[in-house]
């Protein structure tokens, strides 16, 4: 078996990863370096302004929208899995 | 749903294939007729759900733990390009099908508003971009077995393709609906969101390695959690 039908799937993952490597890196040098929000109302034909943050960061990390209820309903989610877990089994 | 002023739109947001506007974005006609397919759409998911496509007991955890994991991870903004998040959109797919799928994302939408990530109104058009995105995904990672045995590489492509067809729709979703109070012409939106998916696509390269090396580890170690056919 030739090499590319072994690595078919691999090569085929590394083409497109190529590809849009270079589709992003060419899209980042014309918008410039901006955040996603300023970037989305450049698009529109906005004029970017202070964006309101849901919460703090975390190593430049942060949780959209509001960190408590996220807090909380990440909470129920987990004692969900847990509950579905014990009955269910994987 | 009055029109909105530069101020409210610029609070709003844009990442990988998700369209986290507020409401008032899209007119009110366009917010019910997003609800209306996707409901049509949830609906359909549900009539297999009860009648020919029946999940096994494990399904159910399984699908448990990607929703939360899927809501866990959609709401942490990323300090890439200014801030992006991941979807596991493709991930859902691959882990539990599209029938399944369909509510995940259903449910995560809805989580998502209900802690300010998104508008209501939004979550029917937001359905359908992830929807989108869950359809492609499974269908390539399925398609993919034709070619290679590799689960990294078929995660991966899926990953790719799902993203761009959610990119493609959300790009869709907003020209056919247009913005309230925006005087962009069409092409001029087209060209600067058609950027923007560009840029989401490359934070689309980091879904598709962790993508692929999680259904890659989860097939080394329990190859039966991948089985996911429609009966």
């Amino acid at each position: 078996m030739s090499v590319f039908a072994e690595k078919k799937g691999l090569i085929i993952f590394g083409a497109i990863f190529l590809v849009v490597l270079i589709a992003a890196l060419a899209a980042y040098q014309m918008t410039g370096s901006m955040g996603i929000e300023e970037r989305y109302t450049t698009a529109v034909g906005l004029s970017p302004s202070e964006e309101e943050k849901g919460g703090g960061t975390f190593f430049g990390f942060s949780v959209e929208g509001d960190p408590v209820r996220y807090g909380i309903i990440l909470g129920i989610l987990i004692v969900g899995c847990y509950a579905a877990y014990r009955y269910f089994s994987i | 749903m009055g029109s909105i002023t530069g101020n409210d739109i610029s609070k709003r947001g844009l990442s990988v294939a998700h369209i986290h506007l507020e409401d008032g974005s899209f007119s009110l006609f366009w917010v019910l007729a997003w609800w209306i397919v996707a409901l049509c759409l949830i609906g359909i998911a549900l009539f297999f759900l009860r009648s020919k496509y029946k999940p096994e007991p494990k399904m159910i955890t399984i699908a448990a733990f990607v929703t939360a994991a899927a809501f866990a991870i959609f709401q942490v903004q990323i300090p890439i390009a200014g801030g992006v998040h991941l979807n596991l959109t493709p991930l859902i797919a691959i882990l539990t099908g599209p029938v399944i799928g369909t509510l995940i994302v259903l449910i995560v939408n809805i989580l998502s508003a209900a802690i300010g990530h998104g508008g209501w109104g939004l979550v029917g058009a937001n359905v359908l971009v992830n929807l989108s995105e869950i359809i492609v995904a499974w269908l390539v990672f399925k398609g993919m077995k034709k070619i290679t045995k590799d689960l990294f590489s078929r995660a991966g492509v899926a990953t790719f393709a799902g993203l761009f067809a959610g990119n493609l729709v959300m790009i869709a979703v907003i020209l056919v609906s247009g913005i309230q109070g925006v005087n962009q012409t069409t092409a001029q939106i087209l060209i600067g969101l058609s950027l923007i998916a560009a840029i989401n696509m490359g934070v689309a390269i980091v879904e598709a390695f962790l993508s692929g090396l999680i259904v890659a580890y989860i097939g080394k170690i329990r190859p039966d959690i991948l089985r996911v056919d429609l009966k």
